[in-house]
């Protein structure tokens, strides 16, 4: 036994909270699980009441420190060695976590207290209900220690990743709170734990800052702590095993733009590369910022269903315009505003010539602002919906392009993960999106952005799809409210003392409060529909290798010239190629011409690489072969130690 | 199993409101001690022998080395219940225990004692009511000799007479606690107030901390020499020998500078075993000793208590441990 019960008038128990005192050296924190043994049988059963310690106190029977300085003379010096400790207690205030039998609900009877061991633990915190043998639907999250207690803390995969409840979120300070390492962590779990008859599940994470989720199959560095964690918690302690990295070119479109670049790193990184077509589904995302009234809109649906992909011709234009990339768009542009300045018109096909040159501009910026993603020649590179693996992580890196294309990424994506999960034809059933500094895409204040409300969306109705949002952020009040509210799981790590003034956080203790932002690395606090109250746990380190490191072992490829950039991609698909044989083979050809046969042979995969790519530069062939490819086939390494065949 | 019978002031007060006729009982009693014990006594100086050296002498006794081990002390609680004519039924409750110091803390040793009773003058009541006491199963306590046999008495007279035997009780209780400590220990206890009415006073385990001085026992130029003790000073040991008590060694010893107060703050009489074979020297050697225990004991101070100039940390523990059980 490690406490009393204690109520007194002034401060009574009630059925959601009691107090007790323990000895001066009893293991209790806050925090700490305890279960109450009743004395008096109600109805036949004697009651036993779990809870979670949140204040403690401690006093003496000192009446007035006054006293105490009367006791010493004025000086704190003297009798310092007084033979005796005044009389002392430790008082704590726990918050009721499960009564038994639950009804009648009555306020918590005074009793004896004792540590929470293991079956306690899963009692209290009604994990019994979902762990059953068989039929567990348990997600591992961490362990929960006190005394000589460790336990393994679940969350309900039916509450984490629907359909009852779904989401998480994780609040805390940078750099000391873990997020992103948490939510790596958990992902980890949920590929080892999530049930077979649930089906299966994927992670789509868009990487937004540095170096963080890029090297995700590569393996960190544990010590024998975290490693007890992984095993208690039964999680393998390695990388993920299935990757898949997406990347949009740079600016001058042939290098990646990502941190995983090095060449040992690219056999599972894909360009990401977008066509007309793709863009201008999502205009709306990039436009509505720049305030495109009903007008230009009208212009813009006119151009996705008259002109895009199909032969064009008006009477009044030089020629027939077969429109499938921003270069074909702005050939059409122009033959149409000079055609109108020729008959000096100031309307075509009730499109005022304003409206015209105003959407004209708006695309042509797109088209810059988003260089490197939106490929002038209208080829596609894809992420493979409708493929998507089993236990897969793909990574979306947008960490370095501009806040136009990362809205474009984001909006894009996870409207098509939204489709097909809706057709019930993406490959998998669950998809965990996760998107790191939330705060930055579905802010509480500003302006009503297409990406926060897609944002919102997926909060109030991914669960029922098994779309399910992952999301961290420093600040918690400074997200949109109804983001985080819909968020069935909330994890706190270390917080800043200001967030913790915020209105959201008055439901906790102070003392609970103090414990938040006093957090030591790998020590959160932990929400879950089934938990009546946060319940503090430890996890591990990731099994991965940290962003920095990898960002230090594999430094970013330099950026290469054309030539170099070529002989890279197809060396990937032909051993044989060499820089000598790409140099002799576009010498005569235009770089626009050159990266379009690039692309088309990445797409192609042809058996004879070489012939392939060759015949992309006769004149004869169209370039125009923008079919979405397949799950993207691993690619086969470049020798490391020759990476380009010279 | 029949319900144990709960002797406890509100058990009893169950008990006979149960056993008497309705609206008998007082609403509600508070302690007689308060009201009555303080200014019974005459304050008096009694002269008694010096032991050590010739003369009433200041002796420096050193620095303050915690020995004792335990601390004992007894409280006492009675309360009146009702009156029959004006006889007043008076419940008493004595308690007494031993806190024994552990690693620095304070614990209890063995068991505590706690006593209830009723104090009723059997020959001033009718047979009847007596009876009807009796019934209750309570137990009763005959202070019948408290009467002189001319009627009946002045109330307060009676009242005060029961809280008299309630203190004797009490004393009881502490005596016997400081005799098992004795039994069982040679550790040194502390006692609070004398141990000349106890056997302990033959043995060298008990030592007596006398706090109140309605009698002094100095006079004349050696009771100026005691008032005048500094802090940390104690006076010649002195032997008290009284009719029905056992004779022991005292004397005087300031624990706190008086300067600014009244004479007697912070001077307490220490009562050890009389060691009738010693030497003066032996005698003022162990007197020195004591008191260094005892000095040790002032701190931490027992504030809020009113006496807390004379009392020490360990009997107010025990005071407020008594308070919690009795
Ligand atoms: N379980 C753990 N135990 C101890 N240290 C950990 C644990 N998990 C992560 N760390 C370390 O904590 C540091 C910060 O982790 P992480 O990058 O996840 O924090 P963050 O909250 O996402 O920070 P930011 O807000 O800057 O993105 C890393 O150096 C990581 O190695
Ligand atoms: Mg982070």
């Amino acid at each position: 036994m490690m406490g009393r019960v204690v109520a007194t008038e002034r401060k009574p128990n009630t059925p959601h909270e009691f107090h007790f005192w323990t000895a001066l050296d009893s293991p209790v924190g806050i925090g700490t699980i305890v279960r109450v043994e009743g004395s008096t049988a109600v109805g036949g059963q004697v009651p036993r009441i779990y809870g979670v310690v949140v204040e403690g106190f401690s006093y003496t029977d000192l009446q007035s420190p006054l006293h105490d300085v009367m006791g010493h003379d004025g000086a704190p010096g003297n009798h310092a060695m007084s033979s005796t400790e005044r009389a002392e207690i430790r008082l704590y205030t726990a918050h009721v976590l499960r009564q038994i039998p639950e009804e009648p609900l009555q306020p918590v009877p005074m009793g004896s207290v004792f540590l929470a061991d293991d079956a306690d633990v899963a009692v209290a915190l009604r994990m019994d209900g979902y762990l059953r043998e068989g039929e567990s639907t348990g997600i591992p999250i961490g362990i929960y220690r006190a005394g000589g207690t460790e336990a393994a803390i679940h969350l309900d995969a039916d509450f984490l990743l629907g359909p009852e409840a779904a989401h998480l979120n994780i609040t805390g300070v940078s750099g000391l709170a873990t997020k992103t390492s948490a939510v790596e962590w958990v992902m980890q779990s949920i590929f080892t734990h999530f049930p077979a008859s649930k089906g299966s599940v994927a992670a789509l994470c868009f990487n937004v800052k540095g170096p963080d989720l890029c090297f995700l199959d590569k393996p960190g560095i544990l010590d024998h702590a975290d490693r007890a964690i992984y095993e208690k918690c039964g999680v393998p302690a390695g990388p993920f095993e299935n990757v898949q990295y997406y990347a949009p070119y740079k600016s001058d479109g042939f290098s990646l733009n990502t941190l995983r670049s090095n060449e040992a790193l690219l056999d599972n990184v894909t360009p990401l590369t977008w066509g007309l077509r793709e863009v201008l589904q999502y205009a709306e995302v990039l436009l509505n910022k720049d305030d495109v009234d009903a007008k230009a809109d009208a212009m813009i649906d006119f151009i996705k269903e008259n002109v895009l992909d199909r032969p064009f011709s008006d009477p009044m234009l030089e020629r027939t315009h077969t429109v499938t990339s921003f270069a074909d768009l702005e050939q059409w542009f122009r033959d149409v505003l000079r055609a109108l300045e020729k008959k000096d018109d100031q309307s075509w096909r009730t499109h005022h010539v304003a409206t015209i040159r105003k959407v004209r501009n708006r695309l042509s910026n797109i088209s810059t602002r988003c260089k490197g993603l939106v490929a002038d020649d209208g080829a596609v590179s894809d992420l493979p919906f409708g493929t998507f693996q089993d236990r897969t992580v793909y990574v979306v890196d947008i960490a370095s392009v501009e806040e136009d294309a990362q809205d474009l990424i984001f909006a894009r994506v996870v409207t098509r993960l939204r489709e097909h999960l809706e057709r019930r034809d993406l490959g998998v059933n669950h998809v965990v999106v996760f998107v790191d500094e939330l705060n930055k895409y579905a802010p509480s204040d500003g302006a009503d952005t297409y990406v926060r409300k897609m944002l919102l969306d997926l909060a109030e109705r991914g669960r029922y799809l098994g779309l399910v949002l992952f999301s961290a952020q420093q600040f918690r009040s400074q997200v949109h409210r109804r983001v985080v509210g819909n968020s069935g799981t909330s994890l706190f790590g270390r917080m800043d003392a200001d967030e913790l003034a915020t209105p959201g956080y008055a439901v906790l203790s102070p003392a609970t409060r103090t414990k938040l932002s006093t957090l030591e690395k790998g020590q959160l606090m932990v929400r879950h529909p089934h938990f009546t109250q946060p319940i503090f746990v430890r996890f591990p380190r990731p099994a991965i290798m940290r962003g920095r490191d990898g960002a230090e072992l594999y430094p970013q490829a330099t950026d290469v010239t054309l030539e170099h950039a070529v002989t890279r991609s197809l060396r990937a698909l032909d051993p044989s190629v060499t820089l000598a044989w790409v140099q002799d083979t576009i010498i005569m050809h235009e770089p626009e011409a050159v990266l379009k046969a690039r692309n088309a042979t990445v797409r192609a995969r042809p058996d004879d690489v070489r012939a392939f790519f060759r015949s992309q530069f006769r004149p004869t062939v169209s370039g125009k072969a923008a079919q979405r490819p397949a799950a993207p086939a691993v690619l086969r390494t470049t020798p490391a130690d020759d990476p380009y065949g010279f | 199993m029949s319900e144990q019978l709960d002797h406890s002031f509100r058990g009893a007060q169950r008990a006979l409101a149960a056993a008497l006729p309705p609206g008998a009982m007082l609403d509600r009693g508070g302690a007689l001690e308060l009201a009555a014990l303080n200014p019974s006594e005459a304050p008096r100086l009694i002269a008694a022998t010096l032991v050590e050296g010739g003369s009433m002498r200041r002796h420096q006794v050193g620095e303050p080395v915690a020995q004792f081990a335990a601390f004992l002390d007894g409280t006492q609680v009675s309360r009146v219940m009702t009156y029959r004519d004006a006889v007043p039924v008076v419940h008493g409750t004595v308690a007494a225990v031993v806190r024994e110091r552990r690693d620095r803390r304070m614990g209890t040793w063995g068991r505590p004692i706690v006593r209830h009773r009723l104090y009723v003058p059997r020959a001033l009541v009718p047979a009847a009511f007596w009876e009807r006491l009796e019934s209750t199963g309570l137990e009763i306590s005959d202070t019948s000799d408290a009467a002189d046999g001319s009627g009946t008495p002045h109330p307060f007279a009676l009242r005060d007479a029961a809280i008299h035997r309630v203190q004797k009780d009490r004393e009881r209780a502490e005596h016997e606690l400081a005799e098992q400590w004795c039994g069982s220990e040679s550790r040194p206890l502390f006692v609070d107030g004398g141990i000349s009415g106890s056997a302990v006073a033959q043995s060298s385990c008990a030592v007596g901390v006398v706090k109140s001085h309605r009698t002094l026992y100095v006079e004349g130029a050696d009771l100026v020499t005691v008032l005048a003790l500094g802090e940390g000073e104690r006076s010649s040991v002195l032997r008290i020998t009284s009719p029905r008590r056992t004779t022991v060694a005292s004397w005087y010893l300031r624990l706190r500078d008086a300067s600014g107060r009244d004479p007697l703050w912070g001077l307490v009489r220490v009562e050890m075993k009389a060691e009738d074979d010693a030497s003066a020297g032996e005698v003022g050697h162990r007197a020195d000793e004591i008191s260094r225990w005892i000095l040790a004991e002032t701190s931490p101070v027992s504030l809020p208590d009113a006496r807390w100039d004379k009392m020490v940390y360990g009997i107010r523990d025990c005071e407020e441990f008594l308070k919690v059980i009795q």
